[in-house]
């Protein structure tokens, strides 16, 4: 707080509290929206309190004009007026804690430095996680122990589709996890797995980005990062359709992506037969017993084949369409039925599975078979850092299906180890499809599931969506980290962004992209961050053709 | 014994009449000869109408800020008054700016009062001859008269064309400088001539008079645009020192009706309307306001007299 920082002064025409204040700005200065600022106040016996706070607001004004139509004359040299500054400015910040207002005329200074990092609690943070940019390129940070269990977990972004950057943010949350050295020497062993939910962006993860430019690496440089792109990636597409030989349905990318599909045996043994169903778990429909009953018998009776297959009462299965036809003929054969549907099922009820389950036959077939050779090739194995698993081009069901399968076995897999390190972080758009508030579904339960127990258990979703309050709330309240990227105005309003003070409501709906409010626990004031272009790219026309990252060879390569 | 001091509990508009122009009397002599004889007195339109000149307008304000009784233990009781009085000027030229703003408290009294502080600001002592309030508020009329002619002699060498509001007084010796009176107590013409002020046009003024009374000066009737409501709406009057030659007042007359005209006020926005100019009136209000709050000052003028 030196006087070449100074700024203005505490006015006095509106109330000064100690949660927000208002300052008169100097004639030659200027803040902005998002500048820290720091003041003193003297209290009795000698005592300071400091007082951080961030600005929320500025207003320029004519004084001495009383009409709107006086600028007219002030701008004609007419009417004498001055044309007055102020910023309001929301406290983040008591040092020591006593909760006094600041007291009109005293001098604010514009916060740098230490100041500025106490302003924004980043003093306090062992741990920082690099989050983006001030408009003037001052780092901003995260603090990592809510996000990696210690004290919290979970992230949740907001936004429209096109225009939030939601993924992208998620994306570069995690290049910022596995660079900046804040993880030590967990980072190598860290992993994610991030679903692709539109166009093929995702596919180049590993592939640097060429329209980068010097600015932009200045800015990573400001982080403490080094721009380049994913060092350890592995891309999961799925299989075409009507390919037997289940080559990956991606168009933009030839190599280096493989086809992901479910053989029949793990389909049986492993019991994902709910995950077909979007309304599995719904205590409301009837038809869920018959689920779980056909899921115990086909557990108990499926042999396994070489190559994926099964074999069901001596009858061999190689594709999901064939298994679907047997289940529909046990339960509607009046001898196996009670086995199969269980005990006291109505007909109708085994008619209204039977007519979801061949639904579901359409999208799933080529997702779940017992054709192609070494199946195993083809399980989503997560053996680099970061596991993409390419959804985009699968039907609603179908997404549903793989996404719930793949977190299952994530979180079974982690459960298993009982190791809350290393972390795993699953980033997932659209989760309103996934977990939505009204209804129960198997994946919004493991959704549910891993937002509560998933800090214990090492598992961090960074979850996103159009709209929260479409989002089952206990996922949403659960994430230490909020992020809103541009928002729809009506959106923007609801209680689910109660954490937005109601400037930065505001703001939410005139957010360009690249440009996110980060809201953590420790700061009672959400942050506007930008975040530096995409060092990796995330179109193919953006791809170098090398994949050079400035950083030495896959270090997963050969653990497999 | 020190001085003590009781605060009159009228609210001091109430108190002492004051006389803001004390500059205007009946008993006039009139000479309208002097620019054009009278029998061919016609209004004179300026040429070209608005004028980049430089301007300076000066204004002055007062306020008492409170009645009071003062009591030494020796002669008798005393009324005194508490004033706060502030002079300033705008400059015109691209923007009008406010310039050389001058406040000042003060107490005035008969005898010789001490200076009384508050927590406002020191009130300086200005003993008064006289005993009753028309002498203590012709007293504060004088300082701040006095006020305004520092302020002026600080801006004077700036402008093209000074402008005081009100007459001209004890001004007359200011450079370049008209006084602008809005309201017409007196009716200096008659006759041909009062209905030339009558037939004046927007932005047309009547040829030099010279009047004299107890003092002597050079003035001129001028017309600002506005609704016209009847045959004196928008005239002001204006008025120069007689020492100057007629050649330079008329350059002078030229001047106002070229450049004055431009800052006449639209009656929504003023209720003096189009008398009161723009710069002006907001220099009126900047003053007042600078004056401080006249509750505040009462309290802490209270608070200090115990």
């Amino acid at each position: 707080m030196d006087e070449t920082h100074l700024v203005g002064r505490v006015l006095g025409t509106d109330d000064a509290t100690p949660l927000s204040f208002w300052v008169a700005l100097g004639a030659q200065q200027y803040l902005q929206l998002d500048d820290v600022v720091a003041l003193e106040r003297p209290l009795p016996q000698g005592r300071q309190v400091r007082i951080y706070g961030l600005v929320t607001q500025v207003r320029a004004r004519h004084e001495g004009a009383r009409f709107d139509s006086d600028v007219f004359l002030i701008e004609d040299g007419i009417l004498p007026a001055e044309v007055s500054q102020a910023a309001q400015v929301m406290a983040t910040r008591f040092e020591p804690e006593i909760f006094v207002p600041p007291l009109p005329g005293q001098p604010v200074y514009k916060a740098v430095g230490t100041d500025r990092d106490m302003a924004l609690f980043f003093d306090g943070m062992a741990k920082r996680l690099p989050a983006g940019l001030t408009r003037d390129d001052e780092p901003l940070y995260a603090n990592l122990e809510f996000l990696d269990g210690t004290r919290g977990a979970h992230v949740n972004i907001s936004g429209i589709s096109g225009v939030a950057t939601k993924t992208t943010y998620a994306t570069f949350l995690l290049f910022s996890l596995f660079q900046s050295d804040v993880l030590g020497g967990e980072a190598i062993n860290t992993k994610a797995l991030i679903y692709n939910v539109k166009g093929e962006d995702l596919l180049f993860l590993d592939r640097t980005n060429a329209e980068l430019t010097e600015e932009d690496r200045a800015r990573y440089d400001r982080l403490g990062l080094t721009p380049g792109a994913f060092d350890s990636v592995e891309f999961w597409a799925p299989p075409r359709r009507d390919d037997p030989s289940a080559t990956p349905d991606v168009a933009t990318r030839q190599k280096g992506v493989t086809s992901y599909f479910w053989t029949l045996a793990e389909f049986c043994q492993e019991r994902l037969l709910p995950f077909v169903f979007a309304d599995a778990e719904d205590d409301r429909q009837q038809y869920t017993i018959v689920i779980h009953n056909v899921v115990d018998r086909l557990a108990r009776e499926a042999q396994p084949l070489p190559d994926g297959g099964v074999a069901i009462d001596g009858q061999t299965i190689t594709d999901f369409e064939a298994l679907a036809q047997l289940i529909a003929d046990r339960l509607q054969d009046d001898l196996t039925m009670p086995d199969w549907a269980g005990r006291a099922i109505g007909q109708g009820t085994v008619n209204a599975f039977v007519r979801r389950l061949f639904g579901a036959v359409r999208h799933l077939r080529h997702l779940i078979r017992g054709d192609v050779s070494n199946p195993e090739r083809h399980r989503v194995q997560r053996q680099a850092q970061l596991t993409v698993v390419d959804i985009h081009n699968l039907n609603d069901r179908a997404k549903r299906f793989v996404v719930g399968v793949t977190l299952r076995r994530a979180f079974d897999e982690k459960e298993r180890a009982g190791l809350q390190r290393p972390l795993l972080f699953v980033v997932l758009d659209e989760l309103n499809k996934y977990a939505p508030r009204e209804g129960s579904s198997p994946i919004k339960e493991i959704l549910v599931d891993m937002s509560e127990r998933g800090r214990s258990l090492g598992i961090i979703l960074i979850g996103a969506q159009q709209t929260a309050s479409e989002v089952e709330r206990r996922i949403v309240s659960n994430s230490s980290l909020r992020i809103v990227g541009r928002l729809d105005a009506a959106e923007a309003g609801r209680d689910e962004y109660g954490f937005l003070p109601a400037v930065h409501r505001q703001r939410s709906t005139i957010l360009k992209p690249g440009t996110m409010i980060l809201s953590q626990p420790e700061l009672p004031i959400p942050l506007v961050t930008q975040f530096p272009f995409p060092a990796w790219a995330t179109r193919p026309s953006e791809a170098s053709a090398s994949t050079t990252s400035g950083k030495s060879d896959d270090p997963f390569k050969g653990l497999g | 014994m020190p001085q003590k001091v009781a605060i009159e509990s009228w609210d001091p508009e109430y108190g002492v009449p004051s006389s803001e122009s004390p500059a205007e009397e009946t008993d006039v002599e009139i000479d309208p000869d002097i620019e054009v004889p009278l029998a061919q007195w016609t209004p004179i339109s300026s040429q070209g109408l608005e004028s980049d000149a430089k301007l300076v307008f000066i204004d002055g304000v007062r306020r008492i800020d409170a009645n009071a009784w003062l009591d030494d233990g020796v002669g008798p009781l005393r009324q005194g008054m508490f004033a706060s009085f502030a002079a300033g000027a705008v400059e015109v030229g691209d923007r009008a700016n406010l310039d050389h703003i001058e406040i000042r408290r003060g107490l005035f009294a008969p005898g010789s009062p001490e200076a009384f502080s508050t927590r406002a600001g020191t009130y300086r002592p200005f003993g008064v001859a006289g005993r009753g309030a028309n002498e203590l508020s012709a007293a504060l009329q004088e300082r701040l008269g006095a006020l305004e002619i520092e302020v002026a002699g600080s801006v004077e060498n700036q402008a093209q064309l000074i402008v005081v509001d009100g007459p001209l007084y004890r001004r007359q010796h200011l450079p370049r400088t008209i006084g602008y009176i809005k309201t017409h107590r007196v009716h200096y013409l008659s006759g041909d001539a009062e209905a030339t002020v009558a037939a004046l046009a927007p932005r047309e003024r009547t040829p030099l008079f010279r009047f004299r009374t107890s003092w002597t000066r050079n003035s001129w009737y001028l017309r600002l645009p506005g609704p016209m409501a009847h045959a004196w709406s928008g005239i002001v009057r204006i008025e120069a020192s007689a020492d100057l030659d007629v050649e330079e007042c008329v350059s002078l007359a030229e001047l106002s009706c070229r450049t004055l005209p431009r800052f006449a006020s639209a009656p929504h926005k003023d209720p003096r309307a189009p008398q009161n100019l723009y710069p002006i009136a907001g220099l009126e209000r900047e003053l007042r306001r600078r004056l401080g709050d006249p509750s505040y000052i009462e309290r802490s003028l209270r608070a200090a007299a115990g």
